[in-house]
This record gives structure tokens, sequence and C-alpha cells, in this order.
């Protein structure tokens, strides 16, 4: 063996190695991803040009009449795509006024403890929590104390109002947490010098503040957006079956009419309006505060 | 503002205190309140489908953010290490997981393993050689397997993160020093990605935890606590379903202050 | 042949019972199921079986510590499952369905999880056709008597003389009206629909359940509650759409709404309505005169089921007349069973809620089995709910 050979060889070999090493720790994110995620996704792209076995279900064919049949649940796409950015604006201004004061006006020894108080109700089943909700808009809450007052058959639950109350209550701590980071980061001594330089507290907080935080007003709006897109539960147990979301419609196709290549077209196509929104939002957010993308987390 | 924010925390918690007081309701329903009593504590705690649907939820929660963070964590390191090419096609993937809708996630994992069944057991039971072949079938491998496919791209993004800005000088210093790579990563890499880990693992169990529509759709014949909660509110909620929600606030508040505890001890100033 | 787990069983003294229990206290140790997860659920169910020690009182077969029944929204007398726990100490849970459509979607996926559930007549043919549920085997269920049954009600449970079904009780579909919110006097699916759109806003439930809903929406225009016609269902649809914004919710669990007063008017079945009525005695059942639907709800069990033995054990414990009539006072719809008749007090036989009179049942018609699997109703369902 020639003697030149020698460190190719272990260079060759410690290459070798360092690729071993590489795909030994993708491997296990890559089956995952291929199995739950690729997978399925092609399983419902076969069964979306498919039709419905006679007794429900499904039934190989090779046809578009699933996405042709789409327009049928145009009110569901159509609840969604006004509830959806509705909700999380709604979310928004809840939760601007509360990060705003978590981060910059709350007396350092609360701010933990506050925060934390955002935090726990996650830990309460959401269930539980949209379920006391029917109980406080149904019949014997609200409107039974209404009734006290003089204020008869007053009804809240199973209205869009009841829907957007359940949505801004589950999500508000995911839309308070990013926007109190980015405020949390912000340089005090820029609101200082601004204030410096005479301008009043209402354009600090426009040109200074609300510049800075936008970041992260764009990470909570499109979180919330995108989880909204999907949602199942809160228009089913505050809006009675009556305020339909697109995931409604899902859930339905599956469980109910047991139309599965119906309901598989539908969720490639909620899918493909996920993603689209997710991309709209990050350029808005590119414009809005530079170079700065959305990150999800 | 102060007043406001009283209101949002006001708002916040009013669902969860009628939660807690109605578990110490002594009447049937959990919609009219008839007076105090703790036998909905006994009572949950010896219903044997309800502790069941708790023990699944925490057994699933705990195994899918496990796997989620390691796999996840090995991830983000791996994709320090490749090309750009095969970076985007993992971010890519990465992102489809968490944008995903979790009721796309549900139907799609169902629709996928009901057909990988049913080519999959016929054939293992032509090739077992007694009459009871195993059977895959939806339950826990399922549901897991569906909540840690989020919950590991969440990981990976947020040590990713971490990997990003961590110190490069520090790594090759410790090359320099002729450490081996496992040393390096143990006692440089490892203690700066760790606080990530801890909260990928979190978020992750947290989000299994609390998942209501993929599970609604994989879960096959199991049960999981949130899946437990969707049917009693179909058949009429009974104090005892408040019971558990409440042990179950009671208990993460405590993990909550003892974390805190914890992290006061080791640094006493953060 | 085998032994029913009563057999053994002396005639009910509670001093038994008690005995028994202590005797299962010892032997069912809470066994840690999380140790064997990850293998799906027949394992899983597999090793809860060989779990438990077989107890004297059913030694002939064993029953596991739990099962799972699918049923209807106020359907049961919880009292009784929690009998049958004390008497064999199998667990029951109960899983709440508000359509038919929807126990079989969850069938045909597999996995149900269910040892019993609750089949409406016209759709056992089709359970029987895809091969998702089991020929009864009779000898289980020694409480069952077919000639104390009343054969109007029965006869869809059996097919080509194999018994896959087992009757519960029949009953009807109509309306329910709380008084003293609408107080005009209504009898028909025309004034049902016309009122939701008026006096009723935002106070009307209908079933989340296309054979009734559609079914009594045709009604309003004449048509047969089971129209499979195209032009037919499109006159309901444009109904269906037209009155939907005015609805308080689509739901077949209307007894809450209805007994908060949140919703004043609701389709509504037999039980629901003699359970609103008894308590709540404002609250009145009516029948459209048009017509609408009678049905006979049966009991079955799904090939797949986990626990048989234990689904076989609490058909047989529901069949017998004693346990049956406590179903009966609960839920309030008619049985099937002369025995259970027999031991039933006047003033139920009596109740025009559950009897009604000859020319309102008349026009009745029974649930077609064509109308479960038409892709035309579900669609239109599934329209309306999402429109």
């Amino acid at each position: 063996m020639p003697a030149g050979s020698q460190p190719a060889f272990s260079m060759r070999r410690s290459l070798f190695r360092k690729n071993l090493v590489t795909a030994l720790l993708l491997a296990p994110a890559a089956v995952w991803l291929v199995v739950f995620l690729v997978l399925p996704f092609v399983a419902i792209a076969i069964f979306s040009v498919g039709e419905r076995a006679p007794e429900g279900g499904y039934q190989a064919a090779l046809t578009l009449a699933q996405y042709a049949n789409l327009p049928a649940r145009a009110t569901a796409f159509w609840n969604t795509m006004v509830l959806a950015p509705a909700g999380a604006l709604a979310c928004l201004l809840v939760a601007y006024p509360v990060a705003y004061y978590l981060a910059l006006r709350a007396p350092q020894r609360w701010r933990l403890i506050l925060l934390a108080l955002i935090v726990i109700p996650f830990w309460t089943s959401l269930l539980m929590r949209t379920y006391a909700w029917m109980y406080i808009l149904g019949g014997r809450g609200i409107p039974a104390l209404l009734a006290y007052v003089g204020i008869e058959d007053l009804r809240l639950i199973n209205t869009p109002g009841a829907v957007l109350l359940g949505i801004v209550y589950g999500y508000l701590p995911l839309m308070i947490l990013p926007i109190y980071v980015s405020l949390e980061r912000l340089d005090r001594r820029l609101l200082e010098a601004s204030a410096d330089l005479g301008a009043t507290p209402l354009s600090t907080f426009l040109s200074v503040t609300l510049r800075l935080s936008l970041p992260g007003v764009m990470t909570g709006f499109s979180l919330v957006m995108i989880l909204l897109l999907g949602e199942y539960l809160i228009p089913t147990l505050l809006g009675g079956g009556k305020v339909f979301f697109i995931g409604n419609a899902l859930v339905d196709l599956f469980l109910q009419s047991r139309n599965w290549p119906f309901g598989s077209a539908i969720a490639i196509t909620l899918v493909l309006v996920s993603v689209v929104v997710l991309i709209v939002a990050n350029r808005i957010s590119t414009r809005l505060s530079g170079a700065r993308r959305v990150d999800l987390i | 503002m102060r007043a406001f924010v009283v209101a949002v925390f006001a708002f916040l918690y009013l669902p969860i205190a009628l939660v807690v007081l109605f578990s110490f309701n002594a009447g049937h329903h959990a919609s009219e309140f008839t007076g105090f009593s703790a036998q909905w504590y006994g009572k949950a705690l010896s219903n044997p489908f309800l502790v069941e649907a708790l023990k699944n939820s925490l057994f699933i929660a705990t195994t899918s953010a496990l796997l989620a963070a390691f796999c996840g964590t090995a991830a983000a390191l791996g994709l320090q290490r490749v090309g750009t090419r095969t970076r985007a096609l993992f971010d890519a993937l990465l992102g489809a997981a968490i944008v995903v809708p979790g009721v796309v996630i549900g139907i799609s994992t169902l629709v996928a393993l009901v057909q990988l069944f049913a080519v999959v057991n016929p054939f293992l039971a032509s090739l077992w050689p007694t009459d009871q072949p195993p059977r895959l079938s939806l339950g826990y491998g399922s549901i897991i397997a569906a909540h840690g496919l989020f919950s590991m791209a969440l990981v990976t993004m947020i040590v990713g993160t971490r990997l990003s800005s961590l110190d490069r000088n520090l790594v090759e210093a410790s090359s320099d020093l002729y450490a081996t790579p496992l040393t390096t990563f143990r006692s440089i890499v490892l203690p700066q990605i760790m606080p990530a880990i801890i909260a990928g693992f979190l978020l992750a169990f947290t989000f299994s935890f609390d998942d209501f529509i993929i599970a609604f759709f994989v879960a096959g014949a199991q049960t999981t606590l949130p899946i437990y909660v969707f049917a009693s509110i179909r058949r009429g909620v009974t104090p005892e379903i408040n019971a558990i929600a409440t042990i179950v606030l009671c208990a993460s508040v405590l993990l909550v202050l003892l974390a805190q505890w914890q992290l006061g001890r080791r640094k006493p100033s953060p | 042949m085998p032994k029913s787990y009563r057999d053994g069983l002396p005639i009910t003294p509670d001093k038994f019972i008690d005995q028994l229990m202590r005797l299962k206290r010892g032997s069912i140790s809470r066994r840690d199921f999380l140790g064997l997860t990850g293998l799906g659920v027949a394992t899983a169910v597999m090793a809860r079986e060989l779990g438990i020690m077989p107890t004297p009182a059913y030694a002939a077969e064993n029953l596991g510590d739990r099962m799972s029944i699918a049923t209807w929204p106020n359907y049961h007398d919880p009292q009784t499952f929690e009998n049958f726990k004390a008497e064999t100490g199998v667990a029951v849970e109960v899983n709440v369905f508000g359509s038919n459509e929807e126990m079989l979607a969850k069938l045909q996926a597999g996995g149900s999880g269910w040892s019993l559930f609750v089949p409406t007549n016209y759709t056992i043919s089709t359970y029987k056709k895809l091969g998702i549920i089991e020929p009864l085997d009779m000898a289980k269920l020694t409480n069952f008597d077919g000639k104390s049954e009343d054969a109007r009600f029965t006869a869809e449970g059996t097919i080509d003389g194999t018994i896959y079904a087992v009757p519960k009780n029949w009953g009807t579909t109509g309306f329910a009206v709380n008084t003293k919110k609408l107080a005009k006097p209504m009898s028909s699916w025309k004034e049902f629909w016309d009122t939701a759109m008026a006096e009723a806003d935002g106070r009307t439930m209908v079933h989340d359940y296309q054979l009734t809903t559609i079914g009594n929406a045709l009604k309003y225009y004449g048509y047969s509650f089971n129209s499979l016609k195209q032009d037919e269902l499109a006159k309901a649809e444009e109904l269906l759409l037209k009155v939907k914004p005015h609805l308080f919710a689509v739901s077949s669990d209307y007894q809450p709404a209805m007994r908060a007063g949140d919703a004043w008017m609701t389709m509504c079945w037999t039980n629901d309505g003699a359970q609103l009525h008894r308590d709540i005695p404002e609250i009145a059942y009516v029948l459209g005169k048009e017509g609408g639907e009678i049905w006979t709800d049966f009991y079955a069990i799904p090939k797949d089921a986990p626990n048989k033995p234990a689904g076989y054990a609490l058909l047989n414990y529901l069949m017998n007349p004693k346990v049956a009539v406590k179903e009966h006072l609960a839920n309030g719809a008619p049985s099937t069973d002369a025995r259970v008749n027999a031991l039933l007090p006047k003033e139920v036989l009596d109740n025009p809620i559950l009897y009604p009179a000859a020319d309102l049942l008349k026009p009745l018609e029974f649930g077609a089995a064509a109308t479960l699997t038409d892709p035309g109703r579900a669609e239109l369902m599934a329209r309306f709910k999402s429109a």
C-alpha cells in the first residue's frame, strides 16, 4: 500500500463517518415526516380524485368531480375566511394592551407571576373551559341574570358572537406571548430618546413601540390565524352546528356523510389555503418590519 | 390600562373558576349548582374510564413529547451538517408539519393508516405460523406518532434557532483542545441548547395533553382525556369531569411553582 | 352450550353480591396498562381479559372489567349500568351519538371499541350487508323471548332467518313545544317549519340527522318521509336552507337547551318528549298530522367488539323484563315486549305521548334502508349544515 494514500483514506473514512452521523441524526425525523406527513398527504391526494363508495367511504376512480364540487362548501370556506381573521384581529386587540402592560408597565416582581397566570389556563383542558362558556352564555347563565333586571329572552349561545368570544378566549395566550417577547426585547433607551426629542407619547408609541413590536404581532397573528383555519371545537360547542367552519364541514364529511373523497379534496384545499395565508403573512411582515421573517415560534 | 388588564385576567379565569366551583357541586349535573360536596372527587377517581383516559393522556403526552424532543434535537443537530438543498427540503417538511391544520393531520393519518393496515394485516397473517397473528390497529401508537409529528417539528425549530445563535468560537476552541466531538457536544453544545430542548418538551407535552381533534380521528378504541370530556359533553357532563379538570389544574400549577422554585434556587438572579 | 353468567347466580340476595364484590376486589388489582402500550387495542384488551381471575359466579365466560356501548342521548337509566356493574364487575362506558350515520361511520372506520350498540330498524340490513355486525348467539340471550315481542316492530332485526339485532323499544318522531313560549296550538310539520321562521325564530332545533331532518322537511310538501326523488329532495333542501338562519341549533341532543329555555321548539323523539313533559309539563309533544317517522331501536353487537362476552352479558341483562321495565320508566319510549308492558304502571300505558291515537299513527312511515346510504341525502344534509 503506497504510503501517500494513508491520509486520503483516513480522510475519506472520517468523511464517511461524518456523513453517517449526519444521516443517523436525521433519520428518525425523516422517517417520521415521510410516514406521518408525506404518506398521509399522498393518501388524501389519491382519495381526492376518487369516488364515494355506494355505502360511503372511498372507491378508486380518477375524477376531478370532488374538486368541482368545492363550491358546495362555499359558505363554510367563507365563514372561515371571515371569522379566522376577525378572530385573530379581535384577539390581537385584546392581547396587545395586556402584552404592553406586562412588558413595559408591570412592576418587575409581578411580571413573572402575571406571565404564569397567562399560561396556566393552557393547563386546563380547552374543552372544559369552552364548556364553561356554554354554561355562561346558555339560558342558565348570563340570560338568566339579565332576566332579573328585566331583559328577557336574550340569546347568546349559538351565535357568531359566541364563537368569536370563544376564539378570543381560547387563543388569547398564544397572541399575548409573542407580542410580550418582542416588546420585552425593546430597547427602552429608544423610548427615552423619542421622548427627549419631543415626540408625544402617542407618536412615540406609533413610531417606536408599535413598529418594533410588529414581528411579535405578526407571529401571534399568523399563529392564531393558521390554527383558526382548521378550528373545529369552538364552532361545534359555541356555534351549535350553526356557525360552520371548514374544519366542521371536513369532520362532517368523514363522520356523517362518509364521503371520504370529497373530504379529502376539501382537506387538500384547506392545506393549500393555509400555505397561501402563511406566505402572504410572511410577505406583509417582511415589508412592515424590514427583513424579519415570521417565525411560528 | 390597568383596569383593562384586570378585566382580561377576569375574563381568562371566570370559566376556570366555574369549572372548579362545579367540581364541588352536590348535584348530579354540571349545569345546576345545588350545594357543596367533595363527593365527585371520589367518584372521578373511582371511575375506571375517566382514570384510564387520564392515564392514557399522560402516557401519550409524555411519550410523544420525549420522542419529539429526542428526534427533534437530533434533526436540528443533523441539519447543521447538511447542504442547503437538504436543509431546504427538511425546512419545508417541518414547516408543513406545523402549518397543516390538526383536523387535516387527523383525517389524513386515519385514511393512510386504515389503508396501510388493510394491506399489512393480511400479509402478517399469511406469514404468521399460528392462528393469532399480530394485528396492527389504531391506538396508542397512532396517537403518539400523530401528536409527535407536530411536536418534533416544533422542537427542531426551537433547538435549531438556539443552535444557530450558539457561540462557534467555543466549539472550535474545544476541538482545538483535542476534545472529541462527543465531549465537545456534551460539555459545550448540550448545556447551551438544553433550555430550548426543555421548552420544546414542555410545549410538546402541553399540546399533546390538550389535543382533541387529532386523537379523535386516530385513537381507535383508545380514549384520551379530551376525547372523554368531549363524549361527556354530549351525554351530559357530571361534576366528575370538573373534578378531574381541577386536579389536573392544581397539579400543573404545583409543577409550575416547583419549577420556578428550582430555577430560583439554581441561579438566584434571573 | 355456553353457560350464562346468570346461571350461577342465586336469586339476587344482596349478601351474595357483597361477597362477590369482596372477592373481586382482591382479584382485580389495578394493573398498569401503560406497560403494555404501543401494541394496539387488541393486545391491551387481551391483556385486560387475561389479567382477571374468573370468579365462580361466571366462570364459564370471562367478562373483563369494562365495556363500552354506543347509544342515543338520554336513552338509559344510569342506574341500570350501576346495577350491572355491581352484579358482574363490568363497568359500562356510554357513548352517545346523534344519528345512525355517525354510528355507521365509526364502525366503517374500524376500531369503534363498542361491545354493544343501538341501531335503528332500517340500518340493520346495511350493517349485515357490510358484515360489521354479529349474528346473535341466542343461547347467550336466555332472557330474550321472541314470542313476547310485538312483531309489528321487530321484523327488521331478523334477516333470512338469522337474528342480528333484538329490539329495545319503539317510538315516533314528532316535535316538542314549550307552550309557555309558543302558545298557539300546532299539529303539523307545516306549522313546525313555518313557526320556526316566525314566532320561534332563533329558538328552534332540528336533528343533526339526515333521516328525520330531511324527512320532516319533505313532509312540509306532503312527500314521502323516505323520498329519494331528486325534485322532491330539491324542494326539501330549499325549505331547509330557508329555515337555517332562523334555527337555534342543529343537534340531536336538544334536552339541555329545551330545559334551560334556550330552545322553545325542537324535532323530538318519543322518549325525549316523554321525559321533557314529565319534568316540565308545559313542554308538549306533537306528531305532525302529515306523518313522519315511526321507528324501533335495536341492540346489536359489532363484529369487531373488543369484549363480546360482556356485550352479550349486558344485552341479556337488559332483556330481563324486570330490568327493562326500569329502563322504560327512565327512557320513556314504549316497549316492544309484552312481558315489560305487563309490569308497566297504567298511567304509562295510557300516556298519549307514548301511544298516540290510531289516526296519528297511521300515516307514519318506518325509515327505508336506502336512505341510510343514499349519497344524495347525505350530501344534502351536509350542505344544509354547512350553509
